[in-house]
């Protein structure tokens, strides 16, 4: 209706470009060598995909590459929800479709193997080269699996860490179906800062979902490298309602620091060795870094994230690369697909407001991160925004966590809310 | 009671909306912080949100945005999420960001 209304009144007008009829485009001036500009964004996830969608609905002029390894994207928010037996895969997970046929968008399957940033030309692994006047990365992580004795990348076949969705998630949920009931599923908990601060905590309450109605005799054990988490008070609160003393947390000072896993024996050692957990299904989510190719370009600092001006998400080593989402260092903002999806819409006024010549604006956002305790049992922790003083941080008075001691149907309003955000924000970011 | 005055005050603000279309593209020759914020919104209030219970604030006028924003803000409309979020914005950019969401 508004579209129609819109069109009515520009074809009285007599505009007719594409352009014109989406109402908030403007064509960017011509690049430097007097072409198209072209922006390529690697990696499509929640924030690369968004990001190249935006550059078309604000720009629809502007020429888009996203470049993928992989013809799907299954995200690692609901992921949760399938190891606890009450959601598909094939519910998280999302297609290029929309952002080919509808946003005009050239989904290239290809994997990113190097950048020379001198010819702005993004390298394929299948040979081909892509060469670009803007580039935006969004790789995600990569595990450290280094810091942990004992274990390594091809253990993961064994004891999965299921932190990047997909085959991991499978194979996680496998394990759960074939634990014996009266069997310790343990997780070790990975250190600050990682993907989805509330992600392991609302995992080990689904596989407790999972073991009281089918394994009720079962145990959880978490081992945190952290001795607070995210949450804490409300997963506590619901842990105590749901599930009575199934679960069990030990913090980091508390003998949860693992120091090393043995694989073969499936146990879990720390406090010096005096302390060993033994597992039936362990899930093992290492410390992590920004995705491997953002290393490779050289865009890390040393503690391996990205380090970018926060009011545009432009890498700190390259004037001609933006880099969002997990692998970045965004102030108070935090590793999540909300956040990622955010920066992707930051990212993508930045660049056409640069292309344009225009002073970059002070941007703010919001964040919400759900959780499922049970299927009907949510809480949630909002935030918004702002670029102040160098940095994103979060609005004073604003925000934080669902209130304690709420009724049975507040969280279930959530948990339906929960739904909500996830048919919203995968509609935003794949189309 | 309150819920319903509310959403027939929607109604008529949208359908007044066909008359604004004008005054919406004319303004809108670069990229604003109004309408990154409302960009950021469109997460959550999209149609597909919509199927599931979130309001597509592609629907509401920015009239109505703006009294429930405020509203959430001030603690006069109960909330599960939205007091939270209401709290992290002045008038001016509950004013700024509202006009956004029919054009998306």
């Amino acid at each position: 209706m508004h579209n129609f209304t819109r069109r009515h009144f520009l074809k009285a007008f007599g505009v007719t470009s594409a352009a014109a009829l989406t109402g908030i485009g403007c064509a960017p001036r011509a690049a430097r060598n007097g072409a198209k500009a072209h922006v390529v964004v690697v990696g499509g996830g929640s924030g690369g995909a968004t990001a190249a969608r935006y550059l078309k609905q604000f720009s629809p002029d502007m020429m888009v590459t996203l470049i993928e390894p992989n013809a799907t994207y299954v995200t690692c928010y609901g992921s949760n929800w399938v190891i606890g037996g009450f959601e598909s895969m094939d519910a998280i997970t999302h297609g290029y479709q929309n952002l080919r046929d509808r946003d005009g968008i050239d989904v290239i399957e290809d994997k990113v193997v190097g950048v020379d940033t001198d010819s702005r030309t993004v390298r394929l692994e299948s040979g081909g080269s892509v060469q670009y006047d803007k580039l935006v990365m969004s790789p995600g992580i990569d595990f450290k699996y280094d810091d942990m004795p004992g274990i390594d990348e091809a253990d993961a076949e064994r004891i999965p860490h299921a932190w990047k969705a997909g085959s991991q998630t499978e194979l996680l949920r496998s394990q759960l179906l074939e634990m014996p009931n009266g069997g310790v599923f343990v997780m070790v908990a990975p250190p600050n800062p990682f993907r989805c601060p509330p992600g392991p905590y609302e995992r080990v309450s689904l596989i407790a979902h999972y073991f009281k109605e089918h394994k009720p005799r079962s145990k959880i054990i978490v081992l945190d490298a952290k001795d607070n988490f995210s949450k804490q008070g409300l997963f506590e609160e619901g842990w105590a309602q749901h599930y009575g003393d199934m679960i069990e947390w030990r913090g980091a000072s508390d003998g949860g620091l693992v120091e090393e896993i043995d694989v073969g024996g499936m146990t879990a050692r720390s406090d010096s060795g005096f302390e060993r957990v033994r597992a039936d299904v362990m899930n093992f989510i290492p410390a992590q870094r920004a995705g491997q190719i953002v290393h490779d370009v050289g865009l890390t600092n040393d503690q391996g994230w990205v380090p970018v001006n926060q009011r545009t998400f432009k890498s700190e080593m390259d004037d001609n690369i933006y880099v969002l989402g997990d692998a970045s260092v965004a102030g108070a903002m935090p590793k999540s697909g909300h956040s990622a999806n955010n920066q992707g819409k930051i990212v993508a006024a930045a660049i056409v407001r640069e292309l344009m010549d225009q002073e970059p604006i002070d941007p703010s956002s919001a964040n919400t991160c759900y959780s499922l305790i049970t299927p009907e049992h949510g809480i949630s922790v909002a935030a918004v925004y702002k670029y102040q003083d160098g940095a994103q941080a979060g609005v004073e008075g604003s925000g934080g966590v669902s209130p304690s001691g709420e009724t049975s149907s507040f969280r279930r309003r959530e948990a339906e809310y929960t739904r909500a955000w996830y048919a919203g924000i995968t509609r935003d970011i794949w189309g | 009671m309150k819920q319903s005055r509310l959403f027939v005050a929607g109604l008529v603000a949208s359908l007044a909306m066909a008359g604004t279309a004008s005054k919406a593209i004319a303004d809108n020759d670069e990229i604003t912080r109004g309408q990154l914020m409302a960009a950021s919104c469109k997460a959550c209030h999209n149609a597909a949100g919509a199927e599931k219970g979130v309001p597509d604030l592609a629907r509401i006028s920015p009239e109505v945005i703006q009294s429930q924003m405020r509203a959430f803000r001030d603690g006069d409309r109960d909330a599960t999420i939205m007091d939270r979020h209401a709290k992290g914005y002045t008038d001016e950019e509950i004013e700024a960001m509202s006009v956004y969401f029919s054009r998306f």
